[in-house]
């Protein structure tokens, strides 16, 4: 499990594959263990009935070696294991993990990975129309505001390929759960728009039991509030015209910065969206 | 170097009829897993209700592993169960009497 604790040369390595700014808050490449990542509770009181069926949905993330039946263990680009989110086997069902912390000055922060996703494997078929989308919300709160920005890929939608990135400008209403407590739910399919220029096809290869590692980098200046770039391989995207959803700062939230991935599918098959790896860094 | 160690959450407030299933969890890494459930609301009862621990070689095609937990008739009690030796994936499935309905949470706490 651990191959760095008898060599540490091959992480050190792993970095030159990132573009990470000057400093490096984590590197997770989930050969040695979750590193933080988790399920997503959503807001509630009383009982998990009152959660919003949104968020009820959501599953624990899970440590993946990436075995297929007929082929077996694909492994990650680095080491045996990946993150990976699956949803539940129902069209439109989500899933996210996420990874909690704070920003220790307001500057740009830029988070990096190495991802692939696919269908469950239920058909002998292509199968390349039946995950929707996966992207990354970041929730951030400065002293005035909480933001957060939302992008994704559309891969298809209702079994048309669709293949650009979105970005969220706006949002749904809080839902009142009580006690003080409110709920968002805003990973839902309103208010996507296109992003300029977001037209790319991934590379899905040929059945669904082969898998291949794309990089991505998406950045966001904590003093401006506002995207930097969005890289996925060779597609580099301006976002810094872009709006993002924002909101009166909340209680209890100061200097919030949680990164959250998630995937949802389009079909009656689970979606999985895995991570080789993680890096978060900022210029602070 | 520590063992690691992790608890994933597989059912979280979720109504289990007789044959409900959990998604599958992949945990190919972990030598051992401790299942727990516990029952969150009373309900009815007309009979003897448990669930199945089933594995997985590609998380598709389950096979019964053999070990069985209760599912708790009261509310906050909780059953365990203890498993190792598995291959990528487990799952739980429920056996309970027609009708019967119960609240569940279930966890895996997993270590490799």
């Amino acid at each position: 499990m651990n191959r760095h604790a008898i060599d540490p040369v091959p992480r050190e390595m792993d970095l030159s594959r990132f573009d990470p700014l000057s400093r490096i808050m984590f590197y997770d490449d989930f050969n040695h263990g979750m590193s933080g990542w988790t399920i997503l509770t959503g807001n509630y009181t009383g009982s998990l009935r009152n959660m919003h069926p949104g968020y009820r949905q959501f599953t624990p993330p899970m440590l993946s070696n990436l075995t297929q039946w007929d082929g077996g263990t694909h492994g990650g680009l680095s080491g045996s294991y990946a993150l990976k989110l699956a949803t539940r086997p129902n069209a439109g069902a989500q899933t996210v993990s996420l990874k909690r912390l704070t920003y220790p000055k307001a500057c740009t922060m830029q988070v990096e990975a190495f991802f692939t996703f696919k269908p469950e494997a239920t058909e002998l078929e292509l199968s390349d129309h039946d995950v929707r989308s996966f992207g990354f919300v970041l929730d951030i709160q400065n002293a005035q505001y909480r933001v957060l920005p939302q992008i994704r890929y559309l891969n298809a939608l209702d079994g048309t390929l669709a293949n650009r990135w979105q970005y969220k400008p706006r949002t749904r209403e809080f839902d009142d759960v009580g006690d003080r407590t409110v709920t968002l739910y805003h990973y839902g399919e309103e208010n996507w728009v296109d992003i300029p220029g977001g037209s790319q096809t991934l590379c899905y290869n040929e059945i669904p039991t082969k898998i291949n590692w794309h990089y991505f980098r998406l950045g966001f200046d904590i003093r401006t509030l506002r995207y930097t770039e969005l890289q996925c391989n060779d597609l580099v995207l301006d976002l810094s015209g872009l709006e993002t959803l924002k909101f009166d700062a909340m209680p209890n939230l100061s200097n919030l910065f949680n990164i959250i991935p998630f995937v949802e599918t389009d079909s009656r098959k689970r979606a999985f969206l895995y991570f080789d790896s993680i890096l978060l860094s900022g210029d602070w | 170097m520590l063992a690691e160690s992790y608890t994933a959450v597989i059912a979280r407030g979720e109504d289990w009829t007789d044959g409900s299933a959990t998604e599958p969890y992949e945990a190919s890494w972990a030598r051992e897993a401790a299942i727990s459930l516990r029952r969150l609301e009373a309900a009815p009862s007309s009979g003897a209700a448990s669930a199945r621990v089933q594995v997985s070689l590609d998380g598709l095609h389950w096979v019964d592993e053999g070990t069985v937990v209760a599912i708790p008739s009261e509310v906050d009690t909780v059953t365990l169960a203890r498993i190792t030796g598995f291959p990528g994936y487990l799952r739980l499935v429920a056996d309970m009497a027609d009708g019967d309905t119960a609240f569940m949470l279930a966890t895996l706490s997993l270590k490799g």
